[in-house]
């Protein structure tokens, strides 16, 4: 809202205060002031009085005047196109400081001049407030304007400034200039006066109407309608267009004006019908109609059935609470008045306004809120002024529909609540004073306080309420800072926060960036999901075709992020990302992994760790392990879920136990090209399956006191039989009196090529023997040794290379 | 006898101008040796008359013991010089890059997100989470938000059903908080993803973190939010911080407060940071609505409470001066880099 010197100074003295003072007073107490804006700005300014003008002889648009400026005669250049001989005109004379700059006196294409003649744009004026014309030239002032007055901006009335305050939705009482004047004085400690208008609105009571006034939708709970049967349109006075000018609005007439001019004082909106223009003694309000309908501003709406219509004998007149009709809007010819002050759904005025895109002063005083006597008010401040400014006669009874629904407040607290809910020790006197001051009348019985809410603060409903009023207005510097006492508590992560953690920082130490990427996706990120479940939640009206659905995978919002950064040249760019994901199934977490390039390379010492399947998978075994999930439980086990994304020979599904808890491997070629990258290795893996299932505790095992011993074989085997085939036959067999005496087994070679068949290749595996319980002679190892070597042989179809 | 001296100069000298250790080893022989020249004298012995015999040996004996010293000493001398010289051969290039350990980083959310946690669990908090998808009553109605509330309009939040939404602030994890806890005491931090109506660019995201803080017990007042974001701010933005409270509105508490920070780029005196006022609007807190703690199932007589809510991305761009919301959520490597430590 908007409020300047000039309305706060009808109210208040505002002595020994600049505008500066008072915006940061209302500020602390909860009154944001966005905007201190002068209304105009300029100094050694002068109204002057155009003598001669004639062209300036080297120039075609130029000007070349003398101005009695009052204390003498100066030649002046001015370039604007309206200047005219007998003009009384504002003038800054040379050393004049202007928003645009400082005024000197100089030579202009060789003729002297002493200062400028000013257009009200070049002394600060919103350009918003101007008119064409006088944004096109210089401000020519009337007539009788005084040559040789110093104060030209007062002249004109534009001397004020404006504070641009933003108000939070509870206060929407406060975009009522009396209501937000009368909390200024609150905060400044000063006495304020408003006028006296109560009861105007009676004036007619007594006399007959056959007016009707009427609705036909809840949405309208209460309606006051009066006619007045004379009125003189005329122009405002100054004081009216000062103020409304002040506020941003423009002065029409005087009877538009006042009603602008109480709805800026009361906050309620109110409509003025030229009685002669509808086409009956009649207004109701209804909705449920479908029409086109042209309003004031002269564009053409089309009317739903949700939105709130003004009717006259069944033809729209008004757009409820938003804007009036063309037809039947205050003219200069205009006699007769229908006053039109009603209560409307705040929701349904939002939907209409936002709908037509129409938002004017009363619709936005509507969505925020008016309180409920303003109607009553408004209607009495009107009949008040028009009766006093528009020479209002032949005043008819006013004619309601509805109740205001009004019912009077108390709340009772006590000092100790009040300092209890705060933290403070105020005394009984400073909160006292603090209640006088916002007009609640309190009342003090014993220890307890009762204060009497006014129908403006509709927000205040109990002693929080309070507490907040007294705390803003005593002021928060006098909040002591404390910390909550309270029983001991433990502060901690859970078990599985802690994991999530802990995986975040093993991925991290292994060269992987932290990733976070968007959980709305595409249609087609949507249908690339890896390991999703159940169906997409989509919204019903999205973002965007990008944002479209809740995610229910991580790697296709992953694998876009790889692709900007390789195309922006960024190289060896590994990622994960750990993300909740929601679908019509419920709300998983996955962790999604994508490497490429290499993760680690010293290239000068021709030194990589490159990202391929086996480094995905050891970074994965690893992760599971030091969470605690044994070895001998995890299995990579050949993909036969999706092939439709990872290359199908060098990809696998991961297993904990039976549990299938992720896909990882190479990415499918042709799904790297459709993401515009050539190779990466991912996964995907459900972390609530990882995370929830049974984990080993760490416990010490002893170390043999008994030396270990180590052997080597080489098998030739088929090309498909897999390594970690071998690998358990080995720890299965490798058993002496029950004692299982292979502690490790390491694939250390596989071959491929001259001296082995096509479809054969040949692993070599070293096998450490250990025994708990003595030494191993090698009598021992050699039958354990033999054993193994006879049980590959028979199970894996192996030949035995070396031994 | 006059050949003891002049041999004794003879393996002197040679000792001394042996310039290797091969050399050194065939003068060993030479004089040292079972057919050298030393060994050679002992054999003179039987020739010696018997009286004399025992100097003789002697004299043999004193031979030898210089001959071995010497050769020791020169030994010692030729291998510390080989060795010197082998280590200045081995010299290397000591500007040449190392085998640096690959270290990812946090994306800087998660860096806050995580010094916040942890500054919070050291204060005696636990961490909640909650689902992203809510059901309004939670997001809204438990909040104090109305059912006619703007926010509570298709137009600004993420509607799947009348019912069910993405959640616009971390308020609906702590109404479910409160829920689950009526009547006992709380002290917990919220983090999570929220979602709003928005366009994306420099400084709004469709998608962003907060971190909200709840603490309920049998007296928790206005003034404890006060200490507790002051330890708040300090541990974030320095030891020298100082906050202050405007009043505000919120529908979930009353008092509503907006919190400042001193500005830590200026320490207060004004700069760009703070658009000159010294002070940075960072947070909004307040008292628990009585209201919400009632429809939670708690008596807003016999509780109070504080909340306060984070915006994580607020928070990631004063402290490191990031200047476009959008790099949170691009994962650019060359942005996350940036962020290789807590500090």
């Amino acid at each position: 809202m908007k409020l300047s010197r000039k309305w706060l100074e009808q109210y208040m003295d505002l002595s020994g205060l600049d505008m500066n003072d008072v915006a940061s007073a209302v500020t602390d107490a909860g009154f944001e002031v966005e905007e201190i804006l002068p209304m105009s700005s300029g100094t050694n300014l002068v109204i002057g009085e155009v003598l001669t003008c004639v062209d300036h002889p080297d120039s075609d648009h130029l000007h070349l005047t003398t101005v009695d400026t009052g204390d003498g005669i100066r030649q002046i250049v001015c370039g604007a196109p309206n200047v005219a001989a007998g003009q009384k005109v504002i003038v800054a004379l040379p050393g004049a400081k202007l928003p645009g700059g400082e005024i000197r006196s100089g030579s202009i294409r060789g003729q002297q001049s002493d200062g400028m003649i000013c257009s009200l744009a070049e002394l600060g004026v919103d350009k918003h407030s101007l008119t064409e014309e006088q944004l096109a030239g210089i401000e020519v002032l009337p007539a009788d304007a005084p040559v040789g007055n110093t104060d030209p901006r007062g002249y004109l009335g534009l001397n004020d400034v404006v504070l641009d305050i933003s108000l939070t939705p509870n206060r929407a009482d406060c975009q009522a200039v009396w209501n937000m004047a009368a909390e200024t004085a609150a905060i400044l400690k000063r006495p304020a006066e408003f006028p006296e208008y109560e009861g105007a609105g009676n004036a007619g009571n007594d006399k007959e109407t056959d007016l009707v006034i009427s609705s036909t939708t809840e949405k309208c709970p209460s309606f006051l309608g009066k006619i007045i049967g004379s009125i003189t349109i005329k122009e405002s006075p100054k004081w009216m267009k000062e103020l409304l000018r002040a506020s941003g609005v423009h002065s029409i007439n005087n009877v538009v004006d006042i009603s602008n001019i109480v709805m800026l004082e009361t906050g309620q909106p109110m409509h003025f019908y030229d009685l002669d223009a509808l086409p009956a003694s009649e207004l109701i309000c209804k909705d449920g109609l479908e029409c086109e309908y042209t309003a004031l501003d002269g564009i053409t709406y089309s009317i739903q059935p949700e939105d709130l219509i003004i009717t006259s004998a069944g033809k729209p007149v008004g757009i409820a609470g938003i804007m009036g009709g063309d037809d039947s809007k205050i003219e200069e010819n205009t006699t007769r008045l229908l006053i039109e002050v009603a209560t409307f759904d705040h929701v349904s005025i939002r939907n209409t306004a936002r709908r037509l895109a129409l938002n004017t002063e009363a619709s936005v005083r509507y969505q925020r809120g008016i309180e409920p006597l303003a109607a009553k008010k408004a209607l009495d401040r009107a009949v008040d002024l028009l009766i006093r400014y528009a020479d209002a006669k032949d005043i008819e009874k006013t004619v309601v529909y509805g109740t205001d629904g009004y019912i009077p407040r108390t709340i009772t607290c006590t000092l100790a609540e009040i300092n209890g809910r705060l933290g403070t020790d105020f005394v009984l006197d400073e909160v006292m004073d603090v209640f006088k001051r916002l007009s609640l009348e309190p009342e003090l019985d014993g220890d307890l306080i009762t204060v009497h809410v006014p129908s403006t603060r509709q927000d205040l409903e109990g002693m929080a309420d309070l507490s907040e009023e007294v705390i803003r207005m005593i002021g928060y510097d006098r909040l002591p800072s404390t910390l909550p006492l309270m029983e001991m508590t433990e502060g901690k992560l859970n078990p599985q926060q802690k994991q999530r953690r802990f995986i975040r920082t093993m991925l991290l130490e292994n060269g992987l960036q932290d990733a976070v990427t968007y959980t709305l996706v595409s249609q087609a990120k949507n249908d690339n999901a890896i390991l999703g479940r159940g169906n997409a939640l989509e919204l019903p009206v999205p973002l965007s075709e990008e944002r479209r659905f809740i995610r229910r995978s991580i790697l296709p919002s992953l694998l876009e992020t790889l692709s900007y950064n390789l195309s922006r040249g960024n190289k060896n760019v590994s990622l994960f990302e750990i993300s909740e994901l929601t679908s019509d199934q419920g709300v998983d977490k996955h962790l999604a992994i994508v490497l490429n390039g290499n993760l680690e390379s010293v290239r000068w010492l021709n030194q990589t760790l490159p990202t391929d399947f086996y480094t995905i998978k050891g970074l994965i075994e690893e992760m599971l392990i030091r969470l605690g999930i044994g070895e001998n439980r995890i299995y990579f086990k050949e993909n036969k879920t999706d092939t439709r994304h990872f290359h199908p020979g060098r990809s696998a599904e991961v297993y904990i136990g039976k549990d299938l808890i992720g896909i990882t491997g190479e990415i499918h070629p042709l799904y790297a090209k459709e993401n515009g990258i050539r190779q990466a290795v991912m996964a995907e893996i459900d972390l609530d399956k990882v995370l929830g299932t049974k984990k080993s505790k760490v416990r010490f095992s002893p170390v043999s006191k008994y030396p270990a011993v180590s052997r080597d074989l080489a098998f030739v085997v088929k090309k498909d039989v897999p390594a970690g085939k071998i690998v358990d036959v080995i720890k299965r067999s490798g058993k002496l009196d029950k004692e299982a005496v292979v502690r490790s087994v390491e694939v250390f070679d596989v071959y491929e090529g001259e001296h082995v068949a096509d479809d054969e290749k040949s692993i070599a595996l070293n096998m450490t023997f250990q025994s708990d319980r003595h030494t191993l002679d090698d009598a021992m190892i050699t039958k354990v040794f033999n054993d193994i070597i006879d049980a590959i042989q028979k199970q894996c179809k192996a030949v035995l290379r070396s031994a | 006898m006059a050949n003891f001296e002049e041999l004794k100069q003879q393996f002197t000298a040679a000792f001394e101008n042996a310039e290797n250790l091969e050399q050194l080893n065939a003068l060993r022989v030479e004089y040292l040796g079972k057919k050298g020249q030393i060994s050679a004298l002992m054999k003179q012995m039987k020739d010696v008359p018997k009286e004399e015999k025992p100097a003789f040996g002697q004299k043999v004996n004193e031979l030898k013991a210089e001959a071995t010293a010497l050769f020791d000493k020169k030994k010692e001398e030729l291998e510390s010089k080989a060795l010197e010289e082998k280590l200045a051969s081995e010299k290397i290039d000591l500007t040449l890059p190392g085998r640096r350990p690959s270290y990812g980083n946090l994306n800087p959310l998660h860096l806050v997100e995580q010094e916040l946690e942890d500054l919070f669990i050291g204060l005696g908090y636990q961490v909640i989470e909650g689902d992203e998808v809510v059901d309004d009553l939670y997001c809204f109605e438990r909040a104090n938000i109305p059912k006619d509330h703007p926010a509570r309009a298709m137009q600004d939040s993420l509607y799947l059903d009348p019912e069910h939404l993405l959640r616009t602030h971390t308020t609906a994890i702590q109404m479910k908080v409160l829920e689950e806890q009526a009547p006992n005491p709380i002290k917990v931090v919220c983090p999570g993803k929220v979602y709003r109506r928005d366009d994306d660019d420099a400084t709004h995201s469709h998608q962003f973190m907060q971190i909200e803080g709840l603490v309920i017990g049998e007296h928790v007042p206005l003034s404890d939010l006060k200490g507790t974001l002051e330890f708040f701010a300090r541990k974030m933005f320095g030891q020298d911080r100082e906050i202050r409270f405007r009043p505000s509105f919120f529908p979930f508490t009353e008092p509503s407060v907006e919190v400042d920070v001193s500005c830590h780029m200026c320490g207060g005196k004004g700069c760009p940071t703070c658009k000159g006022t010294g002070w940075i609007e960072i947070l909004g807190a307040g008292e628990v609505h009585p209201h919400v703690l009632e429809m939670a199932g708690y008596d807003p007589k016999k509780v109070n409470g504080f909340a306060f809510g984070i915006g994580i991305e607020r928070v990631a761009m004063l402290k490191y001066g990031i200047d476009d919301i959008r790099h949170f959520y691009t994962n650019d490597q060359r942005f996350n880099k940036n962020f290789d430590r807590f500090d």
